[in-house]
C-alpha cells in the first residue's frame, strides 16, 4: 500500500468532502465551466448507487435510466404544478422511484445475470416508449417536459449556481458515507457474497432474493435522487433521461472508473462528463467513437477500470523502489 | 376478412425482421454462450453495406457480396475479440460487445453521418402486388407492397435453410452436439472451436440478410442497430435463450401482437413488453427454453 492510499483509507470521508467541496474552485483551471461541476456530482451520485448493485452483487442493470427518468419526470411535474419548493418534489420523486424499483426489481431480479441485463433494458424501453407516446399528454412526448418560468427554491433560497452545487455536494457526501457504511455492514457483505457464490449463500438458508431486491432498490434510490437533482439543476426533463443511452452511459462510466470500489464509478462519471463536454471540443464529432474505444480497451485489458490501473501503477512503482533498496 | 388478412400479413412482415435478427442472436448464444450486444450493429453494417454496394454495382451484387462481407467480419469478430471472453464472466461479454456496438455505430456515423441513408428498392421489388387477383377469398381491391412480401419469403426461407443445415447435415449434428456438451465433443477429438467460429459467421450472415432486405423498411442510420436489438432480445428471451424454434414462435407472437394492436396506438407501443412480462412471469425460462439452461 502506498502512502497516499493509506491516508485516503484512513480518512475517506474528510478527504472526499474536501475534494468535492473545493472542486468548483479549481475545476475551471482544468477547462471546466460553471454548471458542469454540478452535473458531474449528479452523475457521480447515480454511479455511486449503481456500484451498490453492479459492484456488490455483480448484477449488470441496463435499465437504471428508469429511476433517473421517472423521478426526473415526477420532480418536473411537481415543480410545474405544485410548488417550486424542492423538498416535496424530491420527496415524491424518490417515492415514485422506489415504487418503480420494487416493481422492476421484483420482476427482473429472479433471473440470472444475462436475463437480468436484457430484462432491465426491455423495461427501460417500455417506459421510454410509454413516456413518448402513451403518456405524452403528461410527459410532453418528444419535446420533453418543459417547465417554463419555474425557479426551484429550498426554504426560499434560490437553487442555482453555487447553492445548487453545494446542495448536490452535501447529498453526494452523505451518499458516499452511507454507501461505505452499507459496504461494511452485514447487509453489504451478503450482497458481496451474492456476487462470489449465490448458490452457496442460498444453501445457508438466507433469503437471497430479499437481499438482492434490497440492493437493487437502494441503488435505484440513488438514481432517483440524482434524477430529481438533475431537474432541479436544470428545470427541464429531456427525453434522454429515460432513454436506454442514459443507462448505457452509466454502465460505461462505472466500468471505466472501476466497479466495486465506490470511488471508481464517481471518478468514471467525472471523466466521462469531462470527456463529453471539455475534451470533445478538440475531438469534434468523433468524441464518442474515441470514448467507445477507450471503454472497450478498458474492458479488455483493465477490467478493474481506472482504480485497477492506479493500483497497478502504484504496485509497479512500489516494487521498483523496493528492489532499489535491496 | 380483408382486414384480418392484411393484419396477419403485416404481423408476418414485422415478425420476419425480428425473426432474422433474433435467430442469429439465439444461435450464437446457444452455441457460444455469448450474449452479443453487437448483433444489432451487425444488422446495421449489413444495411449500410447493402446501400453502398447496391448503389455502386446494383442490388444483385449486394445480395452476394454483403453476406460474404459480414461472414468475414463475423469470423474476425469472434477470433479477434469474442473468443478471449469465453472464460470471463457474462457481464464482461455484455460489456465488451456493448462497447463494440457503440464503436461500430460511431464509425458508420463518422463515415455516413447521423442521418438516414436512402435505400432504393431494386426495380423488380418495388411497387405493389394485387393480392385479390391471386387469392379468391379476398373481396374487392387488396394490395400489399411487393418488397414486404419478399421480406417475408426471404425470412422464412432463411429459417428453413438454417433448420435444414442444423438438422440434416453432419456439420449441424456436430454443432447441435456442441450446444449440449462442447467439452465432451472436444474429448472425442472434434474441433468444435472451428465449428463455433463458423456458427458465429453464420449468425452474422443472417444479420446481413436482415440488413439487405430489412434496411429499406427500417432505416439506415447508426442508431438502427440498437433500435432493432432490443425487441430482438425480447424475442430471444420469450422464446427461450438458445432455442431456435422458440425464437421463431416468439417473433410470430410479437409481430402479430404489434399488428393487431395497430388501432390502439397507446397500447401498440408497449404491447411487446407487456407480453414479455406476462410470459416470463408464467414461464421464466421462456416458451421453449431448455430446462437448466440459464435458469
Amino acid at each position: 500500500m502506498n502512502k497516499s492510499t493509506s491516508i485516503f483509507s484512513k480518512y475517506p470521508i474528510p478527504i472526499f468532502s474536501l475534494v468535492v467541496l473545493s472542486f468548483p474552485f479549481w475545476f475551471e483551471y482544468i477547462g471546466g465551466y460553471p454548471g458542469l461541476d454540478t452535473k458531474i456530482l449528479i452523475w457521480a451520485l447515480m454511479a455511486l448507487g449503481f456500484d451498490i448493485l453492479l459492484g456488490f452483487t455483480g448484477y449488470l442493470s441496463f435499465g437504471h435510466a428508469i429511476f433517473f427518468g421517472v423521478s426526473a419526470y415526477a420532480t418536473g411535474l411537481m415543480l410545474k404544478h405544485f410548488s417550486p419548493e424542492i423538498i416535496p418534489a424530491m420527496f415524491i420523486a424518490v417515492i415514485v422511484g422506489t415504487i418503480m424499483a420494487f416493481a422492476v426489481g421484483y420482476l427482473t431480479m429472479k433471473r440470472s445475470g444475462i436475463y437480468f441485463s436484457i430484462l432491465t433494458l426491455a423495461f427501460g424501453e417500455m417506459l421510454n416508449s410509454a413516456a413518448l407516446s402513451t403518456l405524452q399528454d403528461i410527459t410532453g412526448g418528444d419535446n420533453g417536459l418543459t417547465i417554463p418560468d419555474v425557479k426551484p427554491v429550498l426554504f426560499g433560497i434560490r437553487m442555482d449556481g453555487l447553492s445548487m452545487y453545494f446542495l448536490a455536494a452535501a447529498i453526494l457526501i452523505l451518499g458516499y458515507y452511507l454507501a461505505r457504511r452499507i459496504a461494511t455492514s452485514p447487509f453489504g457483505l451478503i450482497l458481496k457474497a451474492i456476487k462470489s457464490n449465490q448458490e452457496r449463500l442460498e444453501y445457508t438458508g438466507i433469503d437471497v432474493q430479499k437481499y438482492k431486491l434490497g440492493g437493487f432498490v437502494i441503488s435505484a434510490i440513488y438514481a432517483s435522487i440524482a434524477g430529481s437533482l438533475m431537474v432541479i439543476y436544470e428545470p427541464y426533463v429531456a427525453t434522454e433521461y429515460l432513454h436506454w443511452s442514459t443507462s448505457g452511459e452509466l454502465v460505461i462510466m462505472s466500468v471505466m472508473g472501476g466497479v466495486g470500489t465506490l470511488v471508481g464509478p464517481m471518478i468514471g462519471a467525472a471523466f466521462m462528463l469531462y470527456f463529453e463536454n471539455v475534451l470533445s471540443v478538440p475531438l469534434g464529432e468523433e468524441w464518442l467513437l474515441v470514448l467507445g474505444i477507450i471503454f472497450m480497451a478498458i474492458v479488455i485489458f483493465l477490467p478493474g477500470g481506472f482504480m485497477e490501473g492506479l493500483a497497478r501503477i502504484k504496485k509497479r512503482y512500489f516494487n521498483k523502489s523496493n528492489k532499489e533498496e535491496k | 376478412m380483408n382486414h384480418i388478412f392484411l393484419q396477419i400479413l403485416t404481423g408476418l412482415q414485422i415478425s420476419a425482421l425480428y425473426m432474422l435478427i433474433a435467430l442469429g442472436l439465439t444461435l450464437i448464444f446457444g452455441t457460444l454462450g455469448v450474449v452479443n450486444f453487437a448483433h444489432g450493429a451487425l444488422f446495421m453494417l449489413g444495411a449500410y453495406f447493402a446501400v453502398e454496394i447496391s448503389s455502386q454495382f446494383g442490388f444483385g451484387v449486394a445480395i452476394i457480396a454483403v453476406p460474404i462481407l459480414l461472414f468475414i467480419i463475423g469470423i474476425i469478430m469472434e477470433r479477434g475479440l469474442i473468443r478471449f471472453f469465453y472464460e470471463r464472466p457474462h457481464t464482461d461479454q455484455i460489456l465488451v460487445t456493448f462497447g463494440l456496438a457503440i464503436v461500430l455505430g460511431e464509425v458508420m456515423k463518422t463515415i455516413y453521418g447521423a442521418n438516414n441513408l436512402p435505400f432504393d428498392i431494386p426495380k423488380w421489388g418495388s411497387g405493389i402486388v394485387r393480392l385479390h387477383e391471386y387469392l379468391p377469398f379476398l373481396e374487392g381491391f387488396v394490395a400489399y407492397p411487393k418488397w414486404r412480401l419478399i421480406l417475408i419469403v426471404v425470412s422464412f426461407s432463411t429459417v428453413i435453410s438454417l433448420f435444414t443445415l442444423l438438422q440434416f447435415t453432419k456439420f449441424g449434428l456436430i454443432v447441435r452436439a456442441g450446444m449440449r456438451d462442447s467439452q465432451m465433443l472436444a474429448f472425442l477429438g472434434v474441433n468444435i472451436t472451428r465449428r463455433f467460429t463458423i456458427v458465429f459467421g453464420i449468425g452474422s450472415v443472417i444479420a446481413a440478410i436482415a440488413g439487405l432486405f430489412g434496411g429499406p423498411i427500417t432505416q439506415v442510420e447508426p442508431e438502427v442497430g440498437m433500435h432493432m436489438l432490443i425487441p430482438s432480445f425480447l424475442v430471444v428471451v420469450i422464446g427461450g435463450m438458445g432455442s431456435l424454434p422458440g425464437a421463431v414462435l416468439a417473433s410470430l407472437i410479437l409481430g402479430m401482437s404489434i399488428s393487431f394492436t395497430a388501432e390502439y396506438a397507446a397500447l401498440q407501443q408497449i404491447i411487446i413488453y407487456l407480453i414479455a412480462v406476462i410470459i416470463l412471469l408464467v414461464r421464466p425460462r421462456g416458451l421453449m427454453g431448455k430446462k437448466g439452461l440459464m435458469e
